[in-house]
């Protein structure tokens, strides 16, 4: 029976974050937190198969303080237990710190049979953290997987790359990453949530996994991050009878040159 | 710390990345070390400006699987530029943790400034840009056609065959390619972009013809590809789709959400057709009609028509 860790990020919704419109800073003051979407898969992932084949599903998590107000929302989707480790170190880390964090704390509360994580976090969409945690913890990893089958400790997927679909099986431990198309995830009804206040939870210390005040420096170190303003005409046509609206169009694309 | 390192397996990239090598060469005074896996395209690597090239022989080609094996030729590095295609990203990530290196995955620029690797890049799905700074050792991914392929080096370099280990806990049973329609929208000059506000697959020839008309391509949000299946993969853009930048993009019944215009914002002219005149399409675009595709549609392929 197959013991699952998901590895999930607690995002700022982008959606929420403004502009400001004088210097391009962002304001992610009315940002709420979520679950970073792609890993509401490697969730709804996990727990169906160990729904229709036994096992477990627990999920880690390291963030800032804020991590806390997920734990309820993943145990709702799912998980069986949840493991955070909060501190301020988060706010700084980039991909290196990250999976050094997860690596140690995989080594303290593992071994798992399957590490999943999604395609990539929805703020920073690095689609590193797989990659690097299973480079950390010597096991293979399987990225960008659309299909997957957990069968008497092998594992087999099928990616889905731009150049092709590849089927591949490893036997034994393997890091995971999916693809947001692997499966559509639930939307939890009031029973689960009410049930994931009767689930585990346990904090780790971040000073009982070994990891040195080095390793929590970034070796990428954000400088700034500015809005992005795209510059447009926004000439927008709305006439009663459509053909109106055409008509003003094709004339404008044509002094654009574009006939 | 001496080197520039590339790789790519996809032999175009390769080439392309020389461009911000060479330019790295030149701010940091070391050699260009290109990484290849077949003979042709390491001898036009070398011709192309690379130092050295090393051909590695791995016997399942298999590029997710050269972690190991990559970062024991580039342990010297200083920089280290990978390919950005999804097995490059996947072996770069690999290479980095190993090098106990930064990566900035997708790399929109490079600079060097005070012994460091500055990167932009985009973040929260194209909403802004974020510049970063890496420490050496570096490791950059870099998106296909961001740079041109340099001019033939004056001094070719050389080419040298390394046996590399490949990570033989994975098997790969298959691979079956991706149905190609043989379009590369990516190269179109005019588009013609579908989203949700067409309600059937049998609808879409309203916009095959109006790209006809156009000489141009249909092209479409990650939703009528992955979701709908409409239309196949290699059509959609956005964030993890394609990146386009025609004369015209052509925005149809589709709300431009931030995740899928970060892959059309660079088009030069953008029209969206739109029956929500709150669409956020709208405020991305320069020209706008609001109305019903199914209305505008048939007249504006009559209009260009004539």
């Amino acid at each position: 029976m197959p013991k699952f860790l998901v590895l999930y990020k607690w995002t700022l919704d982008e959606q929420d974050i403004k502009i400001k419109s004088d210097d391009l800073s962002l304001d992610a003051s009315r940002a709420k937190g979520k679950i970073s979407d792609f890993d509401r898969n490697a969730i709804e992932e996990a727990a169906r198969i160990v729904e229709a084949k036994g096992g477990s599903v627990d999920v880690l998590t390291y963030g800032s303080a804020a991590v806390k107000q997920s734990l309820k929302d993943v145990l709702s989707r799912g998980a069986d237990k949840a493991y955070w480790i909060a501190d301020a170190s988060a706010e700084t880390a980039d991909a290196v710190v990250t999976a050094k964090v997860l690596a140690a704390a995989i080594r303290k509360i593992g071994p798992y049979d399957v590490i999943l994580t999604g395609e990539g976090s929805s703020d920073q969409f690095n689609q590193q953290t797989a990659p690097r945690v299973a480079a950390l913890l010597g096991l293979p990893c399987l990225s960008l997987v659309h299909k997957l089958d957990v069968e008497a400790g092998t594992v087999s997927v099928t990616r889905k790359l731009a150049v092709c679909t590849e089927q591949a099986t490893v036997s034994g431990p393997v890091v995971v990453s999916v693809l947001s198309d692997i499966n559509k995830p639930r939307i939890p009804g009031l029973k689960q949530v009410l049930g994931a206040a009767k689930k585990p939870n346990e904090e780790i210390a971040l000073g009982s996994l070994g990891v040195s005040p080095a390793d929590l420096q970034p070796k990428a170190v954000r400088r700034s991050a500015k809005g992005f303003v795209m510059t447009r005409k926004n000439v927008v046509f709305k006439d009663a009878n459509p053909a109106d609206s055409v008509a003003k169009l094709v004339s404008s694309l044509v002094s654009e040159g574009l006939f | 710390m001496t080197g520039i390192f590339l790789f790519s397996e996809d032999p175009v990239l390769a080439k392309q990345l020389l461009t911000p090598a060479l330019a790295l060469k030149g701010a940091l005074d070391q050699p260009i070390t290109a990484l290849a896996l077949d003979g042709a395209t390491a001898a036009d690597l070398a011709a192309l400006g690379a130092d050295t090239v090393l051909l590695l022989q791995s016997a399942s080609g298999w590029v997710e699987g050269l972690g190991d094996a990559v970062t024991d030729l580039v342990r010297a590095a200083t920089v280290v530029l990978v390919g950005g295609t999804q097995r490059g990203k996947h072996l770069a990530a690999h290479v980095a943790a190993k090098l106990d290196a930064g990566l900035t995955t997708d790399a929109k620029s490079l600079a060097i400034e005070d012994g460091k690797l500055v990167t932009s890049r985009i973040l929260y799905a194209g909403l802004a840009v974020g510049v970063e700074e890496l420490a050496f050792p570096a490791v950059a991914t870099i998106p296909p056609r961001s740079y041109p392929t340099p001019e033939a080096a004056q001094t070719p370099g050389s080419v040298e065959t390394v046996a590399v280990t490949d990570d033989i806990r994975v098997t790969v049973t298959g691979t079956t390619p991706t149905e190609s329609s043989g379009v590369d929208i990516s190269l179109a000059n005019k588009l013609v972009s579908v989203g949700r506000g067409f309600r059937s697959k049998d609808d879409l020839p309203l916009a095959e013809g109006l790209a006809a008309k156009l000489k141009g391509e249909v092209s479409c949000t990650r939703g009528i590809a992955e979701d709908e299946y409409w239309l196949p993969i290699e059509r959609y853009i956005g964030i993890s789709g394609q990146t386009v930048k025609p004369d015209l993009y052509l925005a149809v019944g589709l709300s431009g959400q931030v995740q899928h215009m970060v892959g059309a914002r660079e088009s030069k002219i953008i029209v969206a057709i739109n029956s929500d005149e709150r669409a956020p399409i709208f405020e991305a675009a320069d020209y706008g009609i609001v109305g019903d595709l199914y209305a505008v549609l048939p007249l504006l392929t009559a209009a260009i028509t004539s």
